[in-house]
């Protein structure tokens, strides 16, 4: 099947909606009238274009950004599971571990642990032939 | 026995400019950023689908990465004329991530284009490389 460009950009359109109100409860229908194409249509092309459906990608959304609130340490589980959109701490969890491999307070303690370890001792973090020949240069 | 590659290295002008394509534009994940105290920073990445590969962006344009100045220059120069051909990035749908890209403030120096591998753009990471994305023909 050929898209054209034109339409494309519809598609695309969809999906930096999605992008930017995915803590929102958006529905197939409000994203599908952002792309100017029907929910039928969009949701069809949107699966094809990236491989998978848009609930599936606003769930990935969703879980990617809750990742990147977890590392910051002011926020509660509850308060990220909030923000991101999902309404049940019970199912952000179980879906946050399916796409991660870990449950989100497991996730922030390694994020928090590895920083620190950054922080306080870069040089582990650094094959030691980088630093050697940047000396040797 | 070398098994596979496990570290990549793409040189770039501006460390923090290259998060923002990398990272907030392309979609990789921030693997590893530590900074040593005369300042020269580690800065892996990965890519959504390799996390096994961290890919370091380097900054060759100051002396905690090069005491030679005249190394230092020669980067310069190949950097600011946007010179360095990093590698091929692969994407489902070339159009698509042009598209999204372009909305996005990305410049390219081609549009997606039929090849014989695939459809093909040229993008740039606006830190002094380019780059073939490339949606490689189905076989």
């Amino acid at each position: 099947m050929v898209i054209a460009p034109a339409v494309y950009k519809k598609i695309v359109a969809g999906k930096l909606y999605m992008d930017q109100y995915y803590h929102e409860p958006i529905s197939l229908h409000s994203i599908s009238r952002k792309a100017c194409i029907s929910r039928f249509h969009f949701h069809r092309l949107f699966t094809k274009v990236y491989r998978r459906t848009p609930h599936q990608y606003l769930i990935k959304r969703r879980i990617g950004h809750a990742a990147q609130l977890l590392e910051k340490e002011n926020l509660s589980i509850s308060d990220v599971c909030n923000l991101v959109g999902f309404e049940s701490i019970g199912s952000f969890s179980v879906l946050f571990k399916k796409e991660t491999g870990m449950t989100p307070s497991n996730y922030r303690a390694a994020f928090l642990q590895k920083k620190e370890q950054a922080r306080s001792n870069p040089s582990r973090f650094i094959p030691g032939c980088f630093i050697e020949s940047s000396q040797r240069l | 026995m070398v098994t596979k590659l496990s570290h990549a290295t793409i040189y770039v002008s501006d460390q923090d400019k290259a998060l923002d394509f990398y990272v907030d534009k392309l979609g990789f994940k921030v693997h590893t950023d530590a900074k040593m105290d005369n300042g020269f920073r580690w800065l892996t990445v990965t890519a959504p689908e390799q996390p096994d590969l961290q890919i370091s962006l380097l900054m060759p344009l100051n002396p905690y990465m090069y005491k030679d100045e005249e190394v230092r220059n020669a980067f310069k120069l190949l950097l600011d004329k946007g010179a360095l051909g990093a590698g091929v990035m692969h994407t489902p749908d070339c159009m698509a991530t042009y598209e999204e890209l372009k909305a996005k403030g990305v410049v390219f120096q081609s549009p997606p284009k039929d090849q014989f591998y695939g459809i093909e753009a040229v993008v740039t990471d606006g830190c002094g490389n380019w780059f073939s994305m490339t949606q490689p023909k189905q076989m």
